[in-house]
């Protein structure tokens, strides 16, 4: 025994402990934030953050998650957080399971004191495409600005079409051209083919070897035998003729069935353009079934775009992690493959199993929850995230959320419910349109969402219920029009409005309908209103595209119907020519089978006259 | 280059008459254990300790180590597959999984192809080349040292500054 050699190797592990004593924090601090950066896309931050080897304990102060879409704003950051971590999942696998994690000071969207931007290194590609999720928020937030912009009390009958008609661009006329054009070439494209085709060569050769056939001129049976074979072989080589004829025939008549479906969309290309010069004109549509959207559309959907974009985060999250740790990979020189003998360490890349949750919303209400398996992998887990969280404050305004982040299956399946309720309503504007420019005296409101998306499939319900209202009148003066004037006598009894709001693609595209209590009440105010001036800016509007793209389709069509006709007669012609070629050779054949009876008989009656037996 | 030097003359002085043939036996098969196999290993650890603590060359163990590398790296495709052989067998499979359950033995990373198959490797080589270790330096002692030490390249070697410097400071320290 070396007895330098023991105390060099007690003096190595009393530097090791010291090592790992002094720089396990900061390095396992660094380690955290940059590959939580990596999956973040923005720098995720920790402050005062502990380490500690001997019970494997993580603690911080706060936690930063950058938004990587505003880089100035956190998408949602926590204060004091403790857990502990699994042993042996971590020294053998290099795998953090925590069984519970107390985080507190949880909030969301909060402004950063610096930027949060992260340089994303080279190596790695960034996700450009934004997801389904992402286009259903914005394809919502279009719907609700649209909604906005909708105005009811600004009809007027002096409707400037001239200068409406200047501001939109009529594309009818456009495409008209640019299908006549279409036309003309397919047009030349089969004159060239009718013209050039080989079939008017081929019946000349069949015409010029049939009139070499003379019947009359043929002494010997052998001969006409011979010919007839010959004839036959004409007969074959017309008939091929004519299925060449007839299958360009089909073809052309193909080709030019799909110019005909292209003439039938000229209407709808009108219609667009009438549509779009209704959209220029922002008049309103007055059916029963638009006018909660224009009441409460913008808000409503505004508050939902804002919840589908958590959803978004979540599922671009899932997605991120999802398949990930099933990639197969080459087995890197010198590392070997590891064997599973069992599942005993089949954990996923992270687990955190329950999460105690506190903290404070920005509208102050203190919220408390938990939050179950977070995990890099749900299929090693076999658990879904659930979230449960519910707080009040001291007006009793409470909140409640709780859903399902679901990436078991094949299709991601998200489910999520938020209530808001008893917030007050009193001096707030319960719609932006200007049907309902009051503030309210009073009233408590209810909010109420519920999701379900699985995979690109979105079934969605808003509920919004505002109870004990009273419409503060005095306020906002007398009555400017008559519309108003209506519109105050049938919601001044009203003391609760109840919007409901379904979006959907389940049958199809994006379905948003939005329909509340007062609907009927605002749309017989309307009626007896602005309704005919609506009407009658919706029909100068109409005859005016009609005037601008007038005769053009019935050109188009005239000009269609010319040039099938010239096609149409050099394809006949070219059947005639085979058709006629065919009855030739058949009368030919007839001619030769003729003149093969005469020669037979004449061959019989020399016989008979030799020998003198009748055959 | 002076610590290049050094450890050249002291392995020269080993292999001639400071260290036993079993030392030096001892320090090649220990170094040719960890550069076999993949050098973060636990039992690695455990030869490192050995190394230290028991009367074997360090000089040689670290010349074999570098060696035993080089030769890993090109028959690392042949300790994967011998680990594949060994991790299949189809009578250890009850003894791979209860050793697989034991957190503690799992901890070697045995389930490792080139762990398991680098490491059986070394140490069925042990057998040979302890053996042979100890004869080769018996018999470079014998006939080859005298003859060496004639050799030009190691008179020159001899004859640098740098090697007087050593030798100095070798006397010096006794």
């Amino acid at each position: 025994m070396r007895i330098g050699g023991i105390i060099t190797v007690l003096i190595l592990v009393g530097i090791g402990f010291a090592a790992t004593f002094f720089i396990t924090d900061e390095w396992v601090e660094g380690q955290v934030e940059y590959q939580a950066s990596l999956l973040n896309e923005a720098k995720v931050e920790l402050d005062d953050f502990e380490f500690s080897l001997w019970n494997l304990q993580v603690k911080w102060g706060r936690l930063q998650v950058a938004n990587s879409n505003n880089t100035m704003q956190n998408t949602f950051e926590t204060g004091d957080t403790e857990f502990s971590m699994e042993f042996w999942p971590l020294i053998l696998k290099n795998k953090v399971i925590v069984d519970n994690v107390r985080l507190t000071g949880f909030q969301i969207d909060t402004e950063r004191e610096t930027d949060g931007a992260f340089e994303m290194p080279e190596d790695i590609e960034e996700d450009g495409k934004p997801g389904f999720i992402y286009g259903v928020v914005s394809q919502v937030s279009r719907e609700a600005s649209k909604n906005a912009e909708v105005k009811f009390t600004d009809v007027r009958d002096d409707l400037n079409v001239d200068s409406l008609m200047a501001k939109v661009n009529i594309q009818s006329i456009d495409k008209i051209d640019s299908l006549r054009n279409g036309i003309q070439q397919n047009y030349s494209k089969w004159d060239s083919t009718f013209k050039n085709t080989k079939v008017n060569e081929e019946v000349a050769k069949v015409r010029s070897t049939v009139e070499t056939i003379k019947p009359k001129e043929i002494k010997k049976p052998k001969e006409v035998l011979e010919a007839i074979e010959n004839v036959k072989k004409l007969r074959k080589q017309v008939d091929s003729l004519k299925t060449r004829t007839e299958n360009l025939k089909q073809n052309f008549e193909e080709d030019y069935g799909t110019t005909r479906d292209d003439l039938g969309q000229v209407d709808n290309w009108i219609k667009d353009d009438y549509q779009r010069a209704l959209n220029v004109a922002k008049l309103p549509d007055l059916d029963v079934q638009n006018i909660g959207k224009a009441l409460f559309g913008q808000n409503l959907l505004g508050d939902y775009a804002a919840y589908l974009e958590y959803v978004a985060i979540a599922r671009e999250y899932g997605s991120r992690l999802m398949g990930e740790e099933d990639s197969t990979k080459e087995i890197p020189r010198y590392e070997g493959l590891d064997y599973e003998f069992t599942d005993k360490y089949d954990y996923p890349g992270f687990w955190f199993k329950n999460i105690e949750l506190s903290g404070r919303t920005k509208s102050d209400i203190d919220i408390s929850g938990m939050v179950t398996n977070i995990s890099s992998s749900q299929k090693k887990t076999g658990e879904p995230v659930k979230f449960d969280i519910n707080g009040t404050d001291d007006n009793e305004v409470a909140l409640t959320v709780n859903g399902e982040l679901n990436y078991l299956e094949k299709e991601p399946r998200e489910s999520f419910n938020v209530n808001y309720s008893g917030f007050t309503l009193s001096k707030a504007r319960i719609s932006p349109s200007d049907l309902l420019p009051y503030k309210l005296k009073s009233g408590k409101g209810e909010l109420n969402v519920e999701m379900n998306i699985i995979d690109k499939r979105i079934d969605s319900r808003i509920d919004y219920l505002a109870k004990n209202i009273s419409f503060d009148f005095e306020a906002a003066g007398q009555p400017k029009n008559r519309i108003e004037s209506l519109i105050r006598n049938a919601i001044g009894s009203t003391d609760q409005i109840d919007v409901a709001a379904l979006i959907d693609n389940i049958d199809g595209p994006l379905r948003v309908r939005v329909r509340s209590n007062v609907d009927d009440l605002f749309m017989n105010a309307l009626r007896q209103t602005v309704s005919q001036e609506v009407e009658n800016a919706k029909r100068k509007i109409e005859a005016e595209v009609q005037k601008q793209v007038e005769g053009k389709k019935e050109q188009l069509e005239e000009f269609k119907a010319e040039k099938e006709a010239e096609l149409r007669q050099r394809y006949e012609e070219l059947q005639a020519k085979v058709d006629e070629q065919l009855k030739v050779v058949e009368e030919k054949k007839k001619e030769l089978e003729e003149r093969k009876k005469e020669l037979e008989d004449s061959l019989k009656d020399k016989v008979k006259d030799k020998i003198g037996i009748d055959f | 280059m002076f610590l290049i030097m050094r450890y050249i003359a002291k392995l020269l002085k080993a292999l001639a008459s400071e260290a036993s043939p079993g030392q030096i036996a001892g320090g090649i098969i220990l170094g040719m254990i960890i550069g076999l196999t993949p050098l973060s290993s636990l039992h690695n650890l455990l030869i490192v300790v050995l190394i230290l603590v028991l009367k074997v060359n360090i000089g040689m163990a670290l010349l074999s180590f570098t060696i035993f590398s080089g030769i890993a790296y090109l028959a690392d495709p042949l300790f994967h597959s011998f680990g594949v052989w060994l991790l299949e067998l189809e009578s250890m499979q009850e003894t791979w999984t209860s050793m697989y359950n034991n957190e503690w033995i799992a901890l070697t990373e045995f389930y490792n192809t080139v762990v398991i198959g680098s490491l059986a490797t070394a140490i069925l080589l042990c057998f040979p080349m302890f053996p042979l270790a100890t004869y080769g330096v018996l018999q470079y002692r014998k006939h080859i040292h005298e003859k060496m030490m004639k050799w030009k390249v190691v008179k020159a070697f001899k004859g640098t500054k740098l090697y007087s410097i050593y030798e100095t400071v070798s006397r010096v320290r006794g």
